[in-house]
């Protein structure tokens, strides 16, 4: 039994698969953040519905961890050719390289896209009050995104560092 | 300098030219006039003038517009014409403008015809929501077979009335059958209460009421309604039937004031020009018989008005500003970076001391755009949909700098994605895959990132080195104009020095020469960073100064998001033809691909396209403008028509 279950679990298509997992768990992050971005979206919405364009474009904004994450799972997934149905018999240790350059985008992913989501909200309030500075609002969330591009980008070059 | 020269105009004239005046100088709309408050202020001035005011026009006019304004609304919100995508002026001359305008009585007319038809609506839904609410209330009444009006006999009385749900009705029954002579019978329950009524002798109230206290019973009235509930919901149906057949007629015949709207809208345009010709009165200094103004105008337009004042018989004076005045700010740049003022404009007005930076970043801005999204077929989209809209439509303004922003980026998005080979992503390779059983692809003109991220991640770095040195540099030309050339030395020589010295010391190139460049450069820095400072504050000047090279580092990592956005929107791209080739090479393949064609590629393009332009800004705001831009300016406002529908125009003679 415990060799079945070390077979499965130590087993290189699974980590890696994990991986891509892990990396899609960004969406949380993103998640979290449009729904916060939307709460404040709506209520503005109540005072001026005119201003529904301008509100959807920043709720849009912490929308990129889920994309990001996406992006790495999908790598991992074409890497390892697990859309043919016919995953590559890669080693353990290759699993466990793949597993680790996922970390990055997912974790960062999720608290990063909290916290983008509410100074997007921020700046839903803030476009409330004067629609004109809408640029403006839009560059306090994108500074927090920053942040996840660099993991993505980590992510990324890290993954594309492992030959299966 | 793409920031206008202005210079600042004082008219003295008659006050009997005035009007006339005013209104040549609204047509050709150049100068702005500013508002004498201060000149009122001072004593000197104070004994001689007063201000010019008309406050009773203005406010007549205004009154006017608001109506005009109503019933243009009015037709909008019940009119069935197509409302244009995107809000342009029409051009009319000013023959056909007054001649329009002829009867104007009868155009006011019709406005209050509307006006009033658009109250009648309002009164019309407030009836109905009114019928509505009473129906409502005396639903639950509806098996009530007495009229309404009854209250009972001569010694009997007919009380109406609710009970909380929680109460037991059938032991209120008992508790009033046992001590009074009465009948109680449920009408009708819901979730919140029990309707019922009570038949009770006339002697036996105060019984009665006891019993109504102990059960929380509340007594309900139908005031002025007579008959049954049954016949009251009926004669409310039908006279709310018969308010929404009203309602219909009047939306109908408002409707039929929409061949009127041009109309309007010119009577709209013409109010606001004779409002604003009024208003702009209370700027203008009088005495009896002469009129003072002062203000700006851009120095190019000089000519054109020195010769209307000459004409009017005006005295007046054009100078320079004073060397430390704020002047208004009004941008110049050539056809091609115009467009990319709207991105200047969105973060602030320059100072108009400063440096207007619309046409340093203009081919920046374009060039990070094209590597964001990096999409060929997106960027040809994007032209010809931008191209058309240009075509089609004669914008102004803003607008009209977006949409052209969005045609130059969409240039340079069709060059980076042929650069890296991005078509819809990989589009052609997985249709040929799927549907054909072909290899085909579109190799890219330079290579494709995916293959070799690490050439592309360094190209990122070079060309935000390249940015920031832009940045630094015109920071230096500003000093040198502003006649500190050793600041231009210190603050950025020395700092191109140290950045170029151990860039290239870190790339190998030259290192004898480069390591004393590098040494060269910090050693400036630790000396002169902190010369505006006091004693010890020189050395820890100097030392926190240096420190700042992390700063540049950051800086320069930042554009890392060129390519990191890049992959994303290829990635994504690829990701929605891959999940298009799931259904496979038949009829139902096709309609798979095309479904996720559609719908991925659109919210790619849109998602991803928002990503592009924000982060574009952002590399522009925080990494480049930090660097020497000083924001502040007020805009230049010059007195004009300021019309919303129509652009009126003059025959030149």
């Amino acid at each position: 039994m415990n060799v079945v279950l070390e077979n499965l679990l130590f087993n290189g298509v699974f980590l890696a698969m994990a991986g891509a997992a892990v990396a899609a768990l960004a969406g949380i992050g993103s998640a979290i953040g449009i729904g916060i971005a939307g709460q404040a979206a709506a209520g503005v919405i109540s005072e001026d519905p005119k201003k529904f364009g301008q509100a959807l474009v920043l709720q849009a904004l912490p929308g990129t961890q889920g994309i990001y994450g996406l992006l790495i799972a999908f790598l991992i997934m074409t890497k390892i050719e697990l859309l043919s149905g016919n995953p590559i018999d890669i080693t353990m240790a290759q699993g466990a390289y793949i597993f680790a350059a996922a970390i990055p985008i997912g974790l960062v992913g999720i608290f990063s896209g909290i916290a983008q989501g509410k100074s997007s909200a921020a700046s839903i309030m803030l476009i409330s009050k004067r629609p004109e500075e809408l640029a403006k609002g839009m560059v306090f969330p994108a500074m927090v995104e920053t942040y996840a591009v660099l993991a993505l980008l980590i992510s990324f070059l890290m993954l594309n560092g492992v030959s299966v | 300098m793409s920031i206008a020269r202005m210079k600042k105009l004082s008219v003295i004239g008659l006050v009997s030219d005035r009007d006339e005046l005013m209104e040549k100088l609204m047509a050709m709309g150049v100068v702005e006039i500013r508002d004498q408050e201060a000149k009122l202020d001072d004593d000197q001035w104070k004994e001689m003038v007063t201000r010019d005011e008309d406050d009773n026009t203005v406010s007549a006019y205004d009154s006017r517009i608001a109506k005009v304004n109503q019933a243009l609304d009015t037709i909008a919100k019940y009119g069935l014409g197509k409302k244009p995508l995107l809000h342009t002026k029409k051009l009319i001359s000013l023959k056909d403008f007054r001649k329009a305008l002829e009867e104007e009585s009868r155009i006011e007319d019709k406005i209050a015809l509307i006006n009033s038809l658009s109250a009648r609506h309002a009164e019309i839904s407030n009836a109905i929501n009114k019928a509505e609410t009473l129906k409502l209330s005396i639903e639950p009444w509806r098996e009530l077979e007495l009229p309404l009006e009854e209250q009972g006999t001569k010694t009997t009385d007919l009380i109406l009335g609710i009970l909380p749900v929680d109460t037991d009705v059938d032991q209120f029954k008992t508790a009033l059958e046992e001590k009074t002579l009465s009948a109680t019978e449920l009408v009708h329950s819901d979730a919140n209460q029990h309707y019922l009524y009570v038949l009770c002798m006339k002697d036996q109230r105060n019984e009665v009421d006891d019993v109504f206290r102990d059960f929380g019973f509340s007594k309900v009235q139908f005031i002025d309604m007579t008959g049954t509930v049954k016949e009251n919901i009926s004669t409310l149906e039908k006279k709310e039937e018969e308010l929404a057949e009203e309602k219909g007629k009047v939306e109908d015949s408002i409707r039929s004031h929409e061949v009127d709207q041009q109309e309007l809208e010119l009577l709209y345009d013409k109010l606001i020009i004779l409002r604003d010709k009024a208003a702009i009165r209370q700027s203008l200094l009088i005495t009896n018989n002469v009129f003072y103004l002062d203000g700006w105008l851009p120095a190019r337009a000089e000519e054109k008005v020195s010769s209307l004042l000459t004409d009017m018989g005006c005295y007046f004076e054009m100078e320079e500003p004073a060397k430390d005045e704020e002047t208004p700010v009004l941008l110049l740049n050539s056809s091609l970076s115009m467009p990319f003022e709207a991105i200047t404009k969105l973060y602030a007005l320059p100072s108009s001391k400063a440096l207007d930076a619309t046409p340093f970043f203009a081919l920046s801005y374009a060039v990070f755009f094209g590597m964001m999204l990096g999409d060929a077929a997106y960027g040809i989209i994007m032209m010809v949909v931008t191209g058309l809209i240009l075509k089609k439509y004669k914008l102004e303004g803003m607008k009209y700098q977006m949409i052209k922003l969005f045609f130059y980026c969409g240039i340079s998005t069709t060059f980076w994605g042929a650069m890296f080979g991005g078509w819809f992503g990989d589009l052609v390779t997985v249709v040929a895959k799927t549907f054909f059983n072909a290899d085909v692809s579109i190799p890219p003109i330079w290579f494709d990132p995916l293959q070799d991220p690490m050439k592309l991640l360094l190209f990122c770095f070079l060309l935000g080195g390249i940015h920031i040195f832009i940045g630094m540099g015109l920071n230096a030309w500003l000093s040198i104009k502003d006649g500190r050339p050793l600041d231009a030395l210190f603050d950025v020589g020395f700092w191109y020095l140290l950045l170029i010295g151990v860039t290239l010391l870190v790339v190998g190139v030259a290192p004898g020469v480069t390591k004393w460049m590098a040494i060269l450069g910090a050693v400036g820095i630790l000396l002169t960073a902190g010369r505006n400072k006091k004693g010890i504050g020189k050395i820890i000047g100097g030392l926190g100064s240096l420190y700042g090279i992390t700063g540049y580092l950051s800086d320069v990592l930042s554009y890392s998001r060129l390519l990191a956005l890049g992959l994303a929107s290829g990635v994504i791209a690829c990701v929605v033809n891959t999940m298009g080739s799931f259904g496979g090479s038949g009829i139902k393949g096709v309609l798979v691909m095309t479904f996720a064609f559609v719908v991925g590629h659109t919210y790619n393009f849109a998602i991803n396209g928002l990503g592009s332009f924000v982060h574009s800004c952002r590399l522009q705001y925080v990494e480049f403008f930090g660097k020497f831009y000083e924001s502040g300016g007020e805009a230049f406002q010059p007195f004009g028509e300021n019309t919303k529908y129509v652009n009126i125009i003059r025959e030149e003679n």
